[in-house]
């Protein structure tokens, strides 16, 4: 993997983190007069809309505020709540320290589930088994969050009474407690991407069986076990890290849906009060973090792929 | 076009996509005009009635038909989701294929920076719009419309890119046709399937998008049916009736699937067959 | 050899075979009867289609699922291959029967070493340790020619080239001293040089062992090299079989007849001389250079000096008017990218002169010079757009340059245009996945000589067509060129066919032209270097008697 191709890896995720702060920015603050009377509602004194506007700067040029507001960031300022009054950027990290144990747990639940389930789908192929996978996997990619989990929270808690609905309880303070309110959600996230994962899995290792490399280790008299394990996963694995570190996007998009629903105080929650409040900083540090996040694993998936497949020369 | 229809009838997928999508179809045209009662009609006696002969799934919280209310939420739910997937489409297909037929540095600087774009989850770039237009149908239409167009904008480039590479497109070139030609009846018809296709897929996750928008109190609002908007409501009533929480659920499901399997079934009958 | 009769290692009585389909049992094998001696090797050849693929997975007993044995029997050394079990046959491939692929590129697992990827069929068949089979497999590497093989071990198979990794391919497969091996087109995705190269060691390493070999192959010139005998097969039939020489000098079937004459033979000349008087030099290129690629992003910064792909080197050939330039060359000389310059498809720089006019550009080519050169491409099923019918297809040139006999319909001059290249009239109403490849390359045919061009670019027009069908696309092309007088700039890496058909050959290098010479003179020993070691390593089919062609299709 050759310097060039990490430079220019860096250099891009520099520039897509630009493009994100102006897209963020941009999309919540285009209409400078109007963020005052968003914030306050229409009802507003023009005095209170005045004093607002001042404070926020919101008289300056609009590439004047965008710049304000970056260079904060870059400082670590993400600016101040307007509904609590405290610094936006310690509550997001901390909100997002809370959502990445959910992402991790909901990802390593995934891929217990996803690889095994598409290889074996993909080994029998056509046959019954992996017909009812598919069917199944059809289910669960078209099945939003909030359905999922409002059935689960109906089954699990209000008919079984076997987990608790909603709530969250820090693993640092009682650890099977705190599991027992994250199963569900773990769950809720999970499924549609163990659906989506499974499918890719499964036809990558299809696309692997048949290729000439694979029947030449089967005319070599090599076990059907050998081929599979040591020549035909290791090629049909690689391409998942790139699916992964794409769907970590609807991830996150099913981490906003299902903290809202069991009331888990994570990023996604905290944008969606956010937005709720109209709290403007809040709002924008909490988009800016995710969309951060996403690049940067998407940087990661792309660096481990290119290291782990020593193919790539140069990009 | 009937042998078209054949071959699309003769896969699982194909015949179960289009029997779903003409259903919702037509129930999303005729819908109100084939409920049973007046989607707004309440009666207080008969909240949270289970499924009976005459209230077929059901009434909710206030003693509305479920069934009605299905039947007319059809209409915003299916409609908004086309109509939202169709825009994003036509804008996204035009900018990838602008940014193919510019090739170079011109379209390696297009494509990053819509790929920055894409690095905005979704359901986040989705809500953000939302918040700053307005909670309201139309908004939410316009949000995930936008959200997909990057998304198309790609998959239109990276076909139009694989069919400028065939040898029909350079005996064109060769031969001395103009661009215009080149680009409309040359390519431009092999791009189409494959852009086709996607879309439809793609509009089983506007479904789901709209349904989370509604559902997070962002899209429709209230009295309106859209289905999303029906199982938010319902949750609160869940041990009182599960029914009103399950059939928007399924019929949210059942329509999502219904295109997915479609477009599935539409991937093989529009292979050119070589 | 010993004094009895030597042992049939594999024998091969009344074996049929059938795909299950949608439409029906395709009967994929008829009743095949075939055997191989203990040091011999039986070549069999065959067009696309006619099952000699499917043979070699029979005998291998790796058949896809849909396959169905109807009856007959395969026996290696005397067992029955029918009768075991798949974990027997799972023992037995690769140490007892092995097989040699035809592309190595795509049969080696990318992402294993090529040393892991040699002995782990020792590891699986011989019982050895992994130490004891890495030492073994150097010392096999070093026996099919690999230089430095303790190093080639620890390589991935991106890092070497085509014949190192057929090498290495080959190596497994004679590791465990098989009783018979199939090569199934081995040298088909190599240059011709390296192609050589491979036979020569197959054979060597064949005599040596005794083994018993069958050399799957489309091209009878080439499988006349290395085997003893040869079986033709032809829809799932063997029409023939006999010693090599049997074979060329008195073949029997019609079929046979058919390849025989239709595998292109230097000796018999296809075209007259071309009259030296005739009007000079239709169109001159001068210096004709093509760049690839950009300099990557940052290489700049980072300080590397960007050294562009050369596609052409400074290009000068003359193409005179009426005649056949034949230009030959391995992949990568440069041909295709000579051709696409010359049309517009590549842009490049220096000169071309055409009807007096300089054109140095794409820009420079106007109406007149795109309606006189033309260019047919190699795949016919990329060069005609899925979605338009034969008809739309060919009216395209008629629309931008005129139907050539003016006062003709348009669909009488389609018509016209489809009898020209023989192809019925009604094919105009159908798409060209209806049709079969040699059908497909006519109607390119069709298109290009729609604007009555002087000067029609081939780039290896029959190279992906079947033998048959190619001899009947040659004779085309020529009659073609007795009637309109068109000069050709055939492209093509078969060489043989070069010499039947070109006036003049330009041969062509890694982006240089090394030199042009009459095609009389090709065999010269004046010639170039690269020229001598590409004529030493064609194959030339054994002499038979010049038949005329008989009509296909």
């Amino acid at each position: 993997m050759s310097l060039n191709y990490v430079l220019k890896r860096i250099a891009l995720i520099v520039y897509t983190l630009i493009i994100v702060s102006l897209l963020v920015f941009a999309i919540t603050q285009i209409l400078p007069a109007d963020a005052a009377v968003m914030m306050l509602g229409e009802n507003a004194t023009p005095a209170a809309l005045a004093a607002l506007r001042a404070r926020m700067g919101l008289n300056d040029p609009i590439w004047l505020q965008y710049w304000h507001w970056l260079f904060g960031i870059v400082r670590g300022d993400f600016g101040i709540s307007l509904r609590t009054g405290q610094p936006v950027g310690p509550m997001m990290f901390a909100a997002l320290g809370r959502s990445l144990l959910l992402a991790v747990l909901s990802l390593g639940f995934m891929l217990c589930l996803a690889l095994p389930v598409g290889i074996f789908a993909a080994i029998r192929r056509g046959r019954p088994a992996d017909m009812i996978i598919g069917l199944l996997s059809y289910v669960g990619v078209s099945l939003p969050e909030f359905v999922t989990a409002t059935v689960v929270v109906l089954v699990a808690s209000d008919w079984l009474q076997l987990l608790p609905p909603t709530g969250y309880v820090p693993l640092t303070r009682d650890f099977w407690k705190g599991i027992s309110h994250l199963i569900l959600p773990v769950v809720v996230i999970s499924i549609i991407l163990i659906a989506h994962v499974s499918r890719m899995v499964r036809s990558e290792l299809i696309d692997v069986l048949q290729t000439d490399y694979i029947r030449a280790a089967h005319l070599k008299g090599l076990s059907r076990r050998n081929v599979l394990f040591r020549h035909a996963l290791r090629n049909a694995l690689l391409p998942t890290i790139t699916i992964v570190a794409l769907d970590v996007g609807y991830l996150l998009g099913g981490i906003i849906v299902v903290e809202e629903i069991f009331s888990i105080p994570g990023i996604g929650r905290a944008l969606i009060v956010a937005i709720q409040t109209r709290d403007l900083p809040a709002i924008q540090a909490g988009a800016l973090i995710m969309a951060a996040t996403y690049s940067l694993v998407n940087f990661a998936a792309d660096i481990l792929y290119a290291w782990l497949d020593r193919r790539i020369q140069y990009d | 076009m009937i042998d078209f229809s054949k071959r699309l009838i003769r896969s699982p997928q194909g015949a179960a996509g289009t029997i779903i999508v003409l259903l919702a179809i037509v129930i999303a045209a005729v819908g109100p005009d084939i409920a049973p009662y007046d989607p707004s009609a309440m009666s207080p006696l008969l909240r949270y009635r289970g499924p009976s002969l005459a209230h077929l799934l059901g009434t909710d919280e206030y003693g509305r038909d479920i069934l009605s209310r299905l039947l007319f939420g059809a209409r915003s739910t299916v409609t908004m989701a086309v109509l939202s997937t169709f825009l994003g489409t036509l804008v996204g297909s035009l900018i990838g294929t602008i940014s193919a037929f510019l090739g170079g540095r011109a379209d390696e600087a297009i494509m990053r920076t819509l790929d920055a774009v894409m690095s905005i989850p979704s359901l986040l770039f989705a809500l953000l719009i939302v918040n700053l237009l307005g909670s309201n149908s139309v908004n939410a239409l316009l949000a995930v419309a936008i959200t997909f167009t990057p998304a198309m904008a790609r998959i239109t480039r990276s076909v139009a890119l694989a069919v400028r590479k065939q040898d029909y497109v350079n005996a064109a070139i060769a031969r001395g046709e103009r661009g215009l030609y080149v680009v409309t009846r040359e390519m431009l018809p092999n791009v189409i399937a494959p852009v086709i296709v996607e879309t439809t897929i793609r509009v089983s996750f506007a479904i789901m998008l709209f349904a989370t928008l509604s559902f997070l109190g962002l899209g429709a609002q209230p009295p309106a049916q859209e289905w999303g908007l029906m199982v938010s409501q319902a949750r609160q009533y869940m041990h009182l009736s599960a029914w009103m929480l399950i059939w928007p659920s399924a019929a949210i499901a059942i329509v999502a699937i219904g295109f997915n399997l479609l477009g599935d079934g539409l991937r093989d009958v529009l292979n050119p067959r070589l | 050899m010993v004094t009895e009769a030597p042992e049939r290692v594999l024998d091969i009585s009344d074996y049929s075979l059938d795909y299950r389909t949608v439409t029906g049992p395709f009967h994929v094998l008829k009743g095949i009867e075939l055997s191989v001696k203990r040091g011999e090797i039986l070549g069999l050849v065959g067009e696309s289609g006619s099952g000699k693929t499917s043979l070699a997975w029979s005998i291998m007993r790796y058949l896809p699922r849909n396959a169905e044995e109807v009856g007959g029997s395969i026996m290696l050394s005397g067992e029955e291959l029918l009768l075991k079990s798949p974990r027997e046959m799972e023992k037995v491939r690769g140490s007892r029967i092995s097989m040699v692929f035809q592309d190595p590129g795509t049969s080696l697992n990318p992402t294993l070493s090529l040393g892991q990827q040699l002995s782990e069929v020792l590891l699986a068949h011989r019982g050895l340790s992994p130490q004891q089979a890495w030492r073994e497999s150097i010392s096999l590497l070093a026996d099919v020619g690999i230089k430095t093989p303790a190093k080639m071990m620890k390589r991935m198979p991106h890092e070497a080239s085509g014949g190192e990794k057929q090498r290495i391919i080959i190596a497994a497969a004679f590791a465990c001293e098989p009783e018979f091996i199939i090569f199934d087109e081995p040298t088909t995705a190599l240059d011709v040089i390296t192609a050589r190269q491979i036979i020569d060691l197959l054979t060597q390493l064949q005599t040596r062992t005794g083994v018993g070999a069958l050399y799957i192959s489309h091209d009878l010139a080439l499988v006349s090299q290395a085997a003893h005998r040869i079986a033709v097969i032809h829809r799932g039939e063997i029409v023939e079989q006999g010693t090599t020489d049997r074979i060329f000098e008195t073949p029997e079937r019609d079929y046979t007849k058919m390849l025989v004459s239709a595998s292109p033979d230097p000796r018999q000349r296809l075209v007259e001389k071309r009259d030296e008087n005739a009007k000079g030099d239709l169109l001159e290129a001068k210096d004709i250079t093509v760049h690839y690629g950009r300099p990557p992003f940052l290489s700049g910064l980072v300080g590397h000096v960007h050294s562009p792909i050369i596609g052409n080197r400074s290009v000068s050939l003359a193409v005179k008017s009426g005649e056949i330039l034949g230009v030959v060359g391995e992949s990568g000389s440069g041909k295709s990218t000579l051709a696409k310059a010359l049309v517009g498809l590549n842009p490049f720089s220096g000169e071309i002169v055409f009807d007096g006019r300089s054109i140095r550009g794409i820009r420079d080519m106007d109406r007149n010079y795109r309606r006189n050169v033309q260019i047919i491409f190699q795949h016919p099923d990329a060069s005609l757009s899925p979605r338009q019918k034969i008809g739309e297809i060919l009216s395209r040139p008629l629309k931008l340059y005129g139907r050539p006999e003016a006062t003709l319909p348009q669909r009488e001059a389609i018509e016209r245009l489809l009898a020209q290249v023989r192809l019925p009239a009604a094919y105009a109403d159908r798409y060209p996945h209806q049709l079969s490849g040699g059908e497909k390359q006519r109607v390119a045919i069709a298109r290009a000589f729609a604007s009555r061009p002087r000067l029609v670019i081939c780039d290896e027009i029959t190279s992906a067509l079947d033998v048959s069908v190619q001899a009947s696309v040659v004779e085309l092309l020529i009659a073609l060129q007795r009637q309109f007088g068109t000069a050709y700039l055939f492209i093509t890496h078969d060489l043989n066919l070069l010499r039947q058909i070109a006036h003049r050959i330009a041969v062509m290098y890694r982006g240089d032209l090394i030199e042009i010479t009459d095609a009389g003179e090709i065999a010269s020993n004046e010639r170039a270097d690269y020229t001598r070691r590409l004529i030493g390593a064609v194959p030339l089919p054994p002499s038979h008697a010049a038949t005329s062609f008989p009509n296909r299709e």
